[in-house]
């Protein structure tokens, strides 16, 4: 019998009590917790305390006048929707399709590797080098000008990292058992990626998807140079639109109207907790139904 | 040779599968080396070993699971009622549908019991509600399963219990009416009486398809299987009748396997 572990008697008492510790590290925790969920609600009210009482019926519906300091802002409502829309409509099935490649058809090589290098420096590229080159390359370039494609587009290009790398990680995580399970039941591997992978990515998808939404909603810098700052409703996707998002920059930059600035964030800030909200809500329905 | 046999002697005594000289290797390591087997017909041939014997790997190459999926390098021969499997004289998808495969664990789809069932009948062009129904409802009566889980087709199968689990797995490769069911270690995590069960639908289903049933458990072989074959470190040792295997064994290795020397 070797007797080489140390005897528990001889062992030196820990400086401070496990109960002690237990204590420190449990409030620590809490503080964290409680200074994030702090900050998000004392932003969120802070808008909304100085923007909701100027969000009236009208201001949803009207169109704005006096370059916004009366009026409303239904044409930047619309030209936030219809940008965001082009931005998902594009980075969608080009960054699944760019994620079921790489995880489904690459065997981790080199390529791999570089697209997903290339991927994480798109995503740490600022918005307003986007904006630039949204501006250079669409709107001067391809001869779009400021309109609702050039900035859907822009937008497009700067969610696609996350697009991409969420519907990677959802994919990847699918258990491998899955898609042999289909091959057996005699799928190929893209009815296998059709009928059994991505019906258990879709949560993982759509939460990028969301994150994609939310970020295109809020842009500013890259949409200024790119949708314009029209004041006008945008009807067609070669028209020019002002974002909320920008239209709140310049009513606050040039000191329009801070009420209306307010008021502005306001709808923006509900709109994103609403979608936000709606999405999760969709994705819950979705995976109870399917486990 | 006999082409289509009667009820009788000639039952189980056509080949179905047959291996020749197949070798299996991932990368250097070669986990099968020179096998020989003949499968019959409508017989249940089970195969023993201890791990790393190289039963899943015979499984997976039988439907050539093991080359699609994890990459292994194959050479023999395997045929399906003569047909070369590793020229690719049988179209994949044909293949695994008439070559059905059951895992160690079970492996329900996250989705409900009805959907799970009908997955490979729709691949395979069945569209009609009505055939899709008659199909669910024969699949689980022959695993076994039908009382269980017919008033509550469209429950989540993951909400079944273990055994319930394997069993709708033993459906759901039975729902494409194969000829062949591959089984690798299928009672390996199941309690005695879900192992009962399956047990009895394997038997049963014996008399119409041919089984080829990998698992752990000597006990198992004897009581279901027609033949045994044993594999240890990528050889098949000996392939006999059941109860030959068991009672006089010709290889001094099937030997110290079943009493218990290693394994």
């Amino acid at each position: 019998m070797s007797t080489t572990s140390p005897s528990l008697g001889r062992m030196s008492p820990p400086l401070v009590a496990p109960r002690v510790t237990q204590i420190v590290a449990k409030t620590l925790l809490w503080a964290a917790t409680a200074l994030t969920v702090g900050v998000l609600v004392f932003i969120v009210a802070f808008v909304l305390r100085r923007g909701l009482p100027y969000v009236t019926g009208d201001f949803l519906t009207e169109a704005p006048r006096d370059m916004g300091r009366a009026g409303g802002i239904l044409p930047m409502i619309v030209g936030t929707l219809y940008v965001t829309a082009v931005a998902v409509a594009v980075a969608t099935p080009l960054g699944l399709g760019t994620a079921i490649y790489l995880t489904e058809y690459t065997r981790g090589g080199f390529l791999t590797r570089v697209v997903r290098f290339g991927a994480e420096c798109l995503a740490g590229v600022p918005s307003i080098i986007f904006g630039l080159f949204g501006f250079v390359f669409f709107v001067i370039t391809l001869g779009m000008g400021w309109s609702v494609l050039a900035g859907g587009l822009t937008l497009a290009f700067m969610i696609l990292p996350t697009v991409i790398r969420t519907a990677e990680e959802a994919v990847k995580s699918v258990p491998p058992q899955y898609r042999e399970v289909a091959y057996t039941l005699g799928a190929s591997k893209w009815q296998a990626i059709v009928k059994v992978v991505l019906p258990s990515a879709l949560p993982g998808i759509l939460t990028g998807i969301i994150l994609g939404i939310g970020r295109s909603l809020s842009e500013t810098a890259a949409v200024i140079f790119t949708a314009g700052s029209s004041l006008k409703m945008p009807v067609s996707l070669f028209d020019p639109a002002r974002t909320m998002s920008v239209h709140f920059y310049l009513l606050a930059r040039e000191g329009i109207s801070m009420p209306k600035a307010y008021a502005t964030a306001a709808v923006l800030v509900l709109a994103i907790l609403v979608i936000n909200a709606t999405a999760y809500g969709l994705m819950h329905r979705f995976m109870k139904r399917f486990s | 040779m006999i082409d289509a046999p009667y009820r009788g002697a000639e039952v189980g005594e056509r080949t179905k599968i047959e291996v020749v000289d197949l070798s299996v290797r991932y990368g250097s390591s070669v986990v099968l080396r020179g096998v020989n087997l003949r499968i019959r017909e409508r017989s249940i041939h089970a195969i023993i070993g201890p791990a790393g014997s190289g039963k899943t790997s015979l499984l997976r190459t039988l439907n050539l699971l093991a080359i699609e999926v994890d990459g292994a390098r194959v050479d023999g021969a395997v045929t399906l009622d003569g047909k070369h499997l590793l020229l690719g004289e049988v179209p994949l998808a044909q293949l695994r549908r008439r070559v059905g495969m059951v895992f160690a664990s079970p492996q329900p789809l996250p989705r409900s019991i009805y959907e799970n069932l009908v997955f490979g009948p729709r691949l395979a062009g069945v569209r009609k509600r009505v055939d899709l129904d008659a199909l669910v409802e024969s699949s689980l009566r022959q695993a076994q399963l039908w009382d269980e889980v017919k008033d509550r087709l469209d429950v989540s199968a993951l909400k079944l219990s273990g055994g319930q689990q394997q069993r709708l797995c033993i459906a759901r490769a039975l729902a494409l009416q194969p000829e062949v069911l591959l089984l690798d270690e299928p009672c390996s995590g199941l309690d005695p009486i879900s192992t009962l069960k399956i047990e009895e639908a394997l038997t049963e289903l014996s008399e119409r398809i041919t089984i080829v049933l990998v698992t752990n458990n000597t006990k198992q072989a004897a009581r279901v299987g027609d033949r045994v074959a044993f594999f240890l470190l990528g050889e098949m040792v000996e392939d006999a009748p059941a109860d030959r295997l068991f009672t006089a064994p010709s290889d001094p290795r099937t030997n110290d396997y079943l009493s218990g020397r290693f394994g």
